[in-house]
């Protein structure tokens, strides 16, 4: 017992040393736009780097199906999907499966468990170039499963008076739960991603279980606690493409396709349409 | 991301995996008690005029549980707190106590009368059952009366249950 409340405590560190490194990370390359605003008048703020395109980035959790094989009485599936939106901040979307089996000399039944997790990421690096898709993130969740449980049997051991055996029915649950979780991925080749996520949960309907808990709520944790520790490692595979370029107005020609802007600036020779003055400024 | 962090990605990832194995453990152990607990104090009114009950220890009380498979005891040192369990195959039982089982004091039975309830503790503890407590009857050899002070009998045990007043005219 000692022992787990000493990793519970050591994951809380990592966490919390995580986020004091990315918003270190964060503030440092804000401080040092600043000083390079305040030295040099002359010359224009550094600006914050924008991603070179959109990234859809597929992932699987290898660490519980690793886990399964360790545990007799569990199973964890999960796998997750995560798209680049703006400012930094990534749509998720994140599933599974899995199931527990109780087979203790005073209580028996399994579950199963399918769930879905919605939320977002928001990487709390600097990008070194638009192609660097590295993140150290913060995120949350909202999750839903539906737990279906078999009928329990139990036995209450009494050594004085006797003990009783009993049967719980079959039933099924609805399970939300909120997660804040933090993290990191970095890219190992070209594509090809890695990282993990560390999470804490909290659940939002646990007085459904007060009957019979479900050991294991895959997506979750354990069903008889209001919150959880989860650890993820994911492998992922980047899709990324560029953002559609939008074609340069023709300054001359008669084709069809020029916009009304450039037919205006075209008639209006003499005087410089607004387009053309765009187009200055930004050379 | 530098080349130091992708270092320390894979140190953390290491560490966090480690202490993730060593918090996965087949059967929790079970931390919070599985028998509930009924909760006794031994009390006297000392005058007519004063009725606030005092504290007494009974010097060597013996509590025989009057089971199906036969009775079962267990003697105390003098105290005036004690706890038994009630039966959570009936829905009532029996228990023989006396003050002083070595000078050989006559004993009382106290009768309960309960519902039973099943609980789920946790996957750790499994089930228990917990009671509420309908009646209690005793007869008078050393005991002038009893009063109920909480009917629920759970795992809690801080919780007092039942005050047992001793005759006044024992010793």
């Amino acid at each position: 017992m000692l022992i787990q409340t000493i990793y519970r405590y050591l994951y809380i560190l990592i966490f919390l040393s995580g986020l004091t490194m990315g918003t270190a990370g964060h503030v440092f390359a804000q401080a040092t736009d600043t000083t390079a605003t305040d030295t040099t008048d002359n010359e224009p703020a550094k600006k914050k780097i924008q991603a070179g395109g959109h990234q859809l980035c597929l992932g699987v959790d290898i660490l519980h199906p690793v886990m399964n094989q360790y545990t007799s009485n569990r199973t964890s599936y999960e796998f997750e999907v995560h798209y680049f939106l703006k400012n930094e901040f990534y749509g998720v979307a994140e599933g599974g499966w899995g199931g527990s089996t109780v087979n203790y000399p005073d209580l028996q039944y399994n579950t199963t468990n399918d769930f879905v997790r919605l939320g977002f990421n928001k990487s709390i690096l600097t990008r070194e170039n638009p192609n660097d898709w590295d993140m150290m993130f913060m995120g949350m969740r909202l999750a839903y499963t539906t737990v279906r449980r078999s009928a329990g049997t139990y036995t209450v051991i009494d050594s004085l008076w006797g003990s009783s055996s009993g049967s719980s029915s079959a039933k099924n649950f609805g399970a939300l739960w909120a997660e804040l979780t933090g993290g990191m991925r970095v890219e190992l080749v070209k594509g090809l991603m890695a990282g993990w996520n560390l999470r804490g949960k909290f659940m939002l309907n646990g007085r459904f279980f007060k009957d019979l808990a479900p050991l294991n709520i895959a997506g979750y944790g354990r069903g008889d606690k209001n919150t959880a520790f989860d650890f993820n490692v994911y492998v992922s595979y980047a899709i990324r493409w560029r953002k559609a370029q939008t074609p340069p107005a023709k300054k001359s020609g008669t084709s069809d396709g020029a916009s009304p802007q450039a037919k205006t600036g075209r008639v209006s020779s003499d005087k410089p349409s607004k387009v053309s003055d765009t187009s200055k400024s930004q050379k | 991301m530098t080349k130091y962090n992708k270092y320390l990605f894979l140190f953390v990832s290491a560490l966090c995996i480690l202490g993730w194995e060593a918090c996965t453990q087949d059967r929790q152990p079970c931390l919070t008690p599985k028998i509930a607990s009924l909760n006794i104090k031994s009390v006297r009114i000392t005058s007519r005029i004063d009725t606030t009950p005092i504290d007494t220890a009974l010097p060597a009380a013996f509590f025989v549980a009057m089971t199906a498979k036969g009775d079962k005891g267990v003697i105390y040192p003098p105290q005036s707190a004690f706890t038994i369990s009630l039966s959570s195959v009936t829905d009532s039982c029996q228990w023989a106590v006396t003050a002083d089982t070595a000078a050989g004091n006559k004993y009382d039975t106290l009768t309960f009368y309960y519902k039973r309830q099943l609980q789920f503790i946790s996957n750790a503890c499994g089930f228990a059952y917990f009671y509420d407590l309908s009646k209690v009857n005793t007869t008078h050899n050393f005991i002038d009366s009893l009063r109920v002070t909480n009917t629920s009998v759970t795992n809690n045990v801080n919780t007092n249950h039942l005050q047992v007043f001793i005759h006044p005219n024992f010793p």
